[in-house]
This record gives C-alpha cells, sequence and structure tokens, in this order.
C-alpha cells in the first residue's frame, strides 16, 4: 500500500485556543415515538446539550446540522435555519448550515467544527440531530434506500437494497475470515448486553440470543431478520468549544487526538474488497497523527448497522485480529466486563439505527464514556481514549476520530 | 423506475449492448484503460477520448446476496432473487443479477466461484437494464 502519510499534517496543540474540546451532549432515548415531534426533538436535544456545556443558548455562534432522512421538507426546514429560529438563536448566530455524508456525517461534521473552531471561525458549535425513522413508512423508506446512495444507471436495476448490501458485505466477511453463523450472531447478541444498560436504547428491556438470531428469517443471505438494524426515531446533540474555553467551565472534557479518514466508492459494485473496506488506511492516518496506538485504546465505537461492517472496521483498526473480529465477539472480548468495550451504548443494532444519526449516538457515547458519565453499570472505569468509527452510504467511507480524556 | 434523468449520454450505448445480449465496458482511447461503470472522462488519464469494448464475459464472483424479504417496489415478484458482484477477467469489476441453477437455487454460489455474463432476454433487459451472469460450467 502506498504511504499517505508523508505530508506534514499540523495539527494543534493540546490545550490551546485552537484545540477543539466537546464539552456537552444531549440526547433522548431512541425507538418508536409517534407521538415526539421532530423538531421538538431537535430542540430538546439542543437545550440540554447547551446547558450541559455550561453555556447559554446565545453562547453558541454556529449550528451545524445533521440530516434527517425521514422526509424532505423537515431537512428543508433545517437547511434554512429553522433551528436557529426555535432556539431564538436568530439574530445572534453567526451560520447555520448542514453536513451530509450519510452515517459519517458525525465524523464529518466534527471535523468540521474543529476546523472552525481552530481557525477562530466558530467559538461555541451546536452540532444537532434528529430523525423520526422509526415511525416513517417502511416500504417509503425502503424505497428510498433502495434509490438513492446506489447508481440508478448501473445497479438500482438489479433491485439491490440496503439489505442486499448488508448481505454482500457479511457474506464476502464470512468467506474471507471462515467466521460462522453463530459468531456473526454473537455480535448482535454482544451489543444487546450493552444495549440493556443503556436507558437510552430502542432495545433495553428485550433479551437477544444466538438462537434467536438465527431462526429469524433469512432476509438477505447470510443476513438474518434480527441481524439487520431496526428503523429508530432518536436525536442526539453535542457542543463544542475550545480547550481555553472548555477550561474555564469544566473540570474534564474531550478533545480529538487524531482524525483519519478515506473515501473508497461510491457504487458497492466498485468496492474492490468488502471484507476489509479501508478502515487500515484511515486508522494508520489517525493514529499517526495522535501519536497512540491500537494498544492504547479503552472502547471503541464503530459503526454496527451490520454485524460485519463492525467486526471489519475493529479489525482494519487494529483492534482485533485480522479475520478474528467475529471469534472475539462470541468469546466475549467486546461485551460488558470484556477487555475492549465497543459500541456501549448497544450501537445501530440494539440502541436503534436512527438514520444518519446512528452514527451521532456512537460518537456521542463515546464523549459520555470518556467524560465517566454513563451509567454505572456500562462505565468503561477511567476509560481516556476511544475509537470512533463511522461509515456512510454502501460504507463509501471509514471514518476515523481519535478522542482523548482531558482534566484541567 | 429510470423515470428520472439519468447521465443518457453514458447509458444508452450500454443499455443497447446489453438489449442486443452483450456486454461492453468502456475504454480509453488514450492510456487503454477499461474503465466500470462508464465515465465521462478517462478514471486514469482524464482523457475524454472513451470507447467501448465487449468483453468476453467471464469473471470471479466477489460476493453475493439471495434477496428473500423486502424488495424495493416493482421487485416483489422477483423475490427471491440475487445479486452479486464480479470481478471481470479484464479486469473491471460490476454488481448485476445472478441466474438460479437448474434446481431453481443459488446453492452452486460460492465467492471466487467463476461466472459469466449470459443475457437476459431482450424485452427485459429493456425494462431493467441490468446485466445477469450464471455459474460458469466446471
Amino acid at each position: 500500500m502506498t504511504d499517505v502519510l508523508d505530508h506534514e499534517l499540523p495539527f494543534p496543540e493540546p490545550g490551546t485556543a485552537a484545540d477543539a474540546a466537546f464539552v456537552g451532549i444531549g440526547e433522548i432515548p431512541s425507538g418508536k415515538f409517534p407521538d415526539r415531534t421532530f423538531m421538538g426533538a431537535l430542540v430538546e436535544v439542543s437545550a440540554r446539550a447547551i446547558l450541559d456545556a455550561g453555556l447559554a443558548p446565545r453562547d453558541i455562534d454556529t449550528v451545524l446540522l445533521i440530516p434527517c432522512l425521514h422526509g424532505g421538507r423537515d431537512q428543508a426546514d433545517l437547511i434554512f435555519s429553522r433551528l436557529v429560529e426555535e432556539l431564538g438563536l436568530n439574530g445572534r448566530a453567526k451560520s447555520s448550515m448542514m453536513i451530509h455524508s450519510g452515517g459519517s456525517t458525525s465524523d464529518s461534521a466534527t471535523r468540521v467544527a474543529a476546523g472552525l473552531v481552530a481557525s477562530g471561525q466558530a467559538r461555541n458549535v451546536l452540532i444537532a440531530q434528529a430523525d423520526k425513522w422509526g415511525s416513517a413508512p417502511v416500504t417509503e423508506m425502503v424505497d428510498m434506500l433502495s434509490g438513492f446512495g446506489i447508481p440508478r444507471e448501473w445497479e438500482v436495476p438489479s433491485g439491490v437494497t440496503f439489505n442486499a448490501v448488508g448481505g454482500l458485505i457479511t457474506q464476502r466477511y464470512m468467506h474471507a475470515t471462515g467466521s460462522t453463523a453463530e459468531e456473526m450472531a454473537s455480535v448482535c447478541v454482544a451489543l444487546r448486553q450493552w444495549a440493556r444498560l443503556n436507558p437510552n436504547a430502542m432495545f433495553k428491556d428485550k433479551d437477544l440470543t444466538i438462537e434467536r438470531v438465527l431462526t429469524s428469517k433469512m432476509i438477505s443471505d447470510p443476513v438474518h431478520a434480527l441481524e439487520c438494524p431496526m428503523l429508530a426515531d432518536g436525536a442526539v446533540a453535542l457542543v463544542m468549544t475550545s480547550a481555553t474555553s472548555a477550561r474555564r467551565n469544566h473540570d474534564s472534557w474531550v478533545r480529538i487526538a487524531g482524525s483519519g479518514g478515506t473515501v473508497s466508492h461510491y457504487s458497492l459494485g466498485q468496492e474492490r474488497d468488502l471484507a476489509v473496506m479501508n478502515w487500515p488506511r484511515a486508522g494508520r492516518e489517525a493514529y499517526e497523527q495522535a501519536g497512540w496506538g491500537p494498544e492504547d485504546v479503552d472502547l471503541a465505537q464503530v459503526y454496527d448497522s451490520y454485524a460485519a461492517v463492525l467486526a471489519q472496521g475493529l479489525e482494519g483498526l487494529g483492534l482485533a485480529a485480522e479475520g478474528e473480529a467475529a471469534r472475539q465477539f462470541a468469546a466475549g472480548r467486546f461485551s460488558p466486563g470484556g477487555e475492549l468495550p465497543a459500541n456501549t451504548n448497544g450501537g445501530l443494532l440494539s440502541a436503534g439505527h436512527t438514520g444518519v444519526g446512528g452514527g451521532t449516538a456512537l460518537l456521542a457515547e463515546g464523549v459520555r464514556q470518556l467524560l465517566w458519565r454513563a451509567e454505572p453499570e456500562r462505565q468503561v472505569e477511567g476509560a481516556t481514549r476511544a475509537v470512533i468509527g463511522g461509515t456512510g452510504g454502501t460504507y463509501m467511507d471509514s471514518q476515523v476520530m481519535l478522542l482523548e480524556r482531558v482534566t484541567r | 423506475m429510470t423515470a428520472e434523468p439519468i447521465m443518457t449520454d453514458l447509458t444508452v450505448d450500454y443499455y443497447e449492448s446489453l438489449g442486443r445480449g452483450q456486454l461492453v465496458v468502456q475504454e480509453c482511447g488514450d492510456c487503454g484503460a477499461l474503465i466500470m461503470y462508464p465515465r465521462y472522462r478517462c478514471t486514469e488519464c482524464f482523457s475524454s477520448n472513451l470507447g467501448w469494448r465487449q468483453v468476453e464475459g467471464g469473471g470471479i464472483l466477489h460476493s453475493f446476496t439471495i434477496m428473500r424479504l423486502g424488495a424495493p417496489s416493482g421487485y416483489e415478484a422477483d423475490l427471491p432473487y440475487a445479486v452479486g458482484i464480479v470481478k471481470l477477467d479484464e479486469g473491471p469489476q460490476l454488481l448485476g443479477r445472478l441466474w438460479p441453477g437448474e434446481d431453481g437455487t443459488w446453492d452452486d454460489y460460492v465467492c471466487d466461484a467463476r461466472v459469466t455474463f449470459k443475457s437476459a432476454p431482450a424485452a427485459d433487459v429493456a425494462s431493467r437494464p441490468a446485466p445477469w451472469f450464471e455459474r460458469a460450467k466446471s
């Protein structure tokens, strides 16, 4: 592989005004909440995140919106600054804009927010997301996901759905690694164990076993119904500022130690290796920037719309030996009490797939863990370093954010 | 299904070949690169001197899946059906549909198996311009 890291990457010195910091989180439960309104959810998590950051609404000068997938009108409302008005920031906010890269949007938005802070173009950034995917008409959403993000000239005529995309990736991953159906199912079971500890998770009240997974209907071989993510309503917001500002209001905050990414395809049919994607290259870039490696990681929050997507992410980021992630899930390595906690909120598969918000929830949980503010039964004790992995579209990109806890 | 405007200038020749039972890929007239999916400029040298080359149709099945539930609207009657990603012997790769075996299943298919292009009838290709592949006879 060619070395992509031979250029100098200037990165902010820790603790400086250019060093971006996560200082606030707001989240409400994921699941099916037909009576919860979209804007109500968005305002609620935004308010919680801003107050959590120790700020007043008027302190927010930049609003970065993560798109919703349940409908175009609500998305248009966001693009055209509706949230600014709903929060009473009109006349104060410098800019409001939407960032969109599908499931990796939270990584992209974080990167943009950090860049704006580092260059002095923003002081306090609100990143906000809400979706009503769980309450949207299922057929409409299946059609949307079969027609958008899949090339209509070349692949739509074959009748590809997102579960087919998951099936194609899983089939290749199992072939390449020799992982068994039981081992793949154990990934879903481990995530459910985490979800049972998360009051915000869609499936917090439902146990899952390997047997139940494997006896559920086959949807798109080798993926069973209980291995497909359940569309959910959900909302989460984060506030970022500079380290110098964070130090004024907080005893601890979370900084970005490094980031890496690779955009590898638009059409799944153009991806060279469905079992690997581009995690190794993205991870190398991020670790080099951070100056620490996989062996230093306390927890991982990696995109998991299907078990194979998570398994290949963990392997590519050096958090599991090549081809071994599913087997290590089966052995409990990533479960509560395991050696390397992964997706401690339950992930998309068990906390709920809130559209573009699934990745945002993973990121928020990573920040929460590093702030030592998860509920005690799932808090990773003494966690100081987390890996966040995101991917969007038909797993078009591999995005990595390395986060670390900072104390005053 | 394809009612919205698409890249007609790129699809017209490709679809027309599929309709004649032939699989073509794009070929750069300057650097000779074979390109899939068809592009406006060569993805190797940015030339716009692009033509077509018919391929043999043989390749390796990188991965596949059998859709059993939850088809997009208009595809419900096709269930179950299989799609796969094929790496052609000439280099380019593409996604298409897979013919079931004589027993009506896809049990013969495994990753890295050899497959060959075998077109669907012209009328089917006209409504759904997809390339179809079958398991190569060993």
